[in-house]
């Protein structure tokens, strides 16, 4: 029999909730003037939580659909590009960065290089002035043309 | 009683909340209209630039509140035009809407649907008018142990009513509520769960969170339907835009009916538009559907559905602002929005904070008309938009989503919370898991706690306080009676079953 996902997450959940309960033993208190304290909360959470996914290990939903292998290479693929977005958002700063990381996702998305390039050279910038001059949002201008502007 | 409308009006109608009502019912409409912004994504994406704009409580509420109804109109569109709903609570729009656009009705469909919308928003906006200040009036008599008992009746009537799986609603909420956790302890000042990160003392940003949850997981979420071809394109043909008079006329019971039935499905804590959605359509389709064209392009299944799901968006405002319970998921949104503010929404805020309450209330007024006036002969603008494609959308989020959160602490540990988050509520969304219920357990979780805590306080202890009052044991009831009531009735239909046969 083919392990269903619900069968893995409630595990999975289950391990979360042992280690809830762990941390919150762990706490350490001093006098208190409560009754309750911090750890309470957390333990009866992490008891109700192993309950629940225990229910959920013995009667398991149908599986859902899952990514095929191309569409999960290309879910990972997004993922590291908002990663990198995120590492170069100051280094490059705002509209640099955000120039990179439009153009590689409008690609991605499935538009030509000319539009992805449009969409990536008209977004960033009409956004930096939208959001700094219109909202005084402050966004980062990057490190290396800093002392160009 | 009347008193804090009428300073809500006097609120709602300066010239920069008018202007924001109109600009929220705009993009709100604009935002529903698109493919996979619903409510919440674009509630979540304007609320720190609303923030940042350093508006004040009230007119940020009245902003974001108008972007809520707006979404709500505006989901019907993809559900009309291309038979794909823009959000949950426009499934129930499609089985009528399409058919009519198919039989080249577009234009009166998309009509009819503003017209009941804005029935069935009226209805609900009265009965909030006329019942939040009574149960206001209730919730003042509430101590720590009456909120603790009704959170827990909170969560088990959104376990029962939202989504296909009880059992994954609950733990749903039960990781929000979890997630509220992290932070620093206020009760006793203790770290939880920061695993020694000082970005953590604060805990989890409310931004963070629903800009994580809900547009990063979106992002992630659409590029499996971008790879399906053929979703986006041509458009049927709208055909006239405006609904004749006598069609409006024909299904006044069935919206008015559904605006009703939307207004207390709405109120109930946890259940929102889409349950409502479902139900009057059903209700509808046994009570008048005596030829059988239900689904086949009926305006009346067209204009129930709509009218209740306006109508319970509206209703979901009751207990927000009367309980300080959200009624949706979205309402959570706006509650959090309101923490924000240092505002706890609740029984005082219609005295303590008249204007606040009073000029939302008057807003919605005001933006339901608006929204009436947008839609009508805007219909074939609004259909424009479903033709944005993805490529576009997807980085335009990003941008917002980036923004939104580096401008809380101009620091890039947001930034990375917010993916993990991300990547969290895309795996939830794939196990059949609703968000709704997470937002629900995080903004709700650490009420709940402070209540029970302070209920335990002042007993000294003693857990018998939880259920000593009338009220909290009422609820307890209720609470139980619907936790066991759903499965009883089944397992009482399924035994009678075989001896009618």
């Amino acid at each position: 029999m083919r392990i269903a996902a619900d069968r893995m997450l409630g595990i999975a959940l289950i391990g979360l909730a042992a280690f809830i309960a762990v941390q919150a033993m762990q706490l350490k208190t001093t006098f208190s003037y409560e009754p309750v304290g911090p750890k309470a909360f957390p333990i009866v959470l992490a008891i109700v939580l192993a309950l629940l996914a225990l229910v959920m290990v013995f009667r398991p939903g149908p599986d859902g659909e899952w990514p095929h292998k191309t569409l999960a290479l290309r879910l990972l693929l997004v993922l590291a590009l908002l990663l990198a977005y995120a590492v170069l958002f100051t280094q490059l700063g705002f509209i640099v960065s955000s120039l990179l990381a439009v153009t590689a996702l409008a690609r991605l998305f499935g538009a030509s290089w000319v539009k992805a390039l449009m969409t990536g050279v008209l977004m960033p910038v009409v956004g930096y002035f939208l959001f700094t001059t219109a909202l005084g949002i402050s966004l980062p201008t990057g490190y290396w043309f800093a002392s160009f502007l | 009683m009347i008193d804090f409308l009428i300073e809500g009006f006097g609120v709602a109608l300066t010239p920069l909340n008018l202007g924001l009502a109109l600009l929220g019912a705009l993009l709100g409409t604009l935002f529903g209209a698109l493919p996979g912004i619903g409510p919440i994504n674009g509630i979540a994406i304007l609320m720190p630039l609303a923030y940042t704009l350093g508006l004040p409580a009230e007119s940020s509420l009245i902003l974001l509140a108008a972007v809520y109804t707006g979404a709500e109109y505006g989901g019907r569109m993809s559900s009309i035009l291309l038979n794909v709903p823009g959000d949950a609570g426009a499934v129930m729009t499609t089985l009528d809407g399409y058919p009519l656009a198919q039989r080249g009705l577009a234009g009166p469909a998309l009509g009819l649907s503003a017209v009941s919308s804005f029935i069935g928003a009226t209805i609900a906006i009265l009965g909030l008018t006329l019942f939040a200040p009574l149960l206001a009036k209730v919730a003042v008599l509430f101590g720590p142990a009456e909120f603790f008992a009704l959170m827990v009746f909170a969560f088990s009537s959104m376990s029962v009513m939202m989504g296909k799986d009880p059992i994954k609603t609950a733990i749903g909420a039960v990781l929000g509520i979890l997630i509220g956790t992290v932070g620093i302890d206020s009760g006793s000042g203790v770290l939880r769960y920061t695993f020694g990160m000082p970005e953590l003392y604060d805990g989890i940003d409310f931004v963070v969170m629903i800009i994580g949850l809900f547009a990063i997981s979106e992002i992630l979420l659409m590029l499996e339907h971008s790879q399906r071809k053929g979703d986006d394109g041509e458009l049927p043909v709208l055909g006239r835009v405006f609904v004749r008079l006598k069609e409006v006329l024909w299904c006044k019971g069935a919206i008015i009916r559904s605006g009703l039935i939307g207004f207390i499905i709405g109120v109930l804590p946890g259940t929102g538009a889409s349950v409502a959605g479902a139900v009057s359509y059903t209700t509808e389709k046994r009570l008048s559907d005596k030829d059988n064209t239900f689904g086949t392009g009926d305006m009346r299944g067209l204009a129930a559905p709509e009218s209740a799901n306006n109508a319970a968006a509206v209703g979901s405002f009751v207990p927000m602002l009367t309980l300080g319970i959200p009624g949706s998921g979205t309402t959570a949104v706006l509650l959090g929005a309101l923490m924000l503010y240092n505002i706890t929404p609740g029984p005082m805020m219609f005295t303590e904070r008249p204007e606040v309450a009073g000029g939302l209330i008057a807003s919605l007024y005001i933006g339901n008309i608006v929204l009436l006036m947008l839609n009508l002969p805007l219909a074939g603008v609004f259909a424009r938009v479903l033709t944005i494609p993805r490529w576009v959308l997807v980085p335009a989020i990003a941008i917002l989503a980036f923004v939104g959160v580096y401008q809380l602490h101009s620091d890039l540990f947001a930034i990375y919370l917010m993916l993990l988050i991300g990547v969290f509520g895309y795996l939830l969304r794939k196990l059949g898991f609703s968000l709704a219920p997470v937002i629900l357990g995080y903004v709700l979780g650490g009420l709940m706690e402070q209540n029970l805590r302070r209920a335990l306080s002042i007993s000294g202890g003693d857990v018998g306080i939880l259920w000593q009052s009338g009220i909290s044991l009422g609820l307890w009831v209720a609470a139980v009676l619907l936790l066991v009531l759903p499965w009883w009735i089944s397992k009482l239909l399924a035994a009678r079953q075989p001896s009618t046969r």
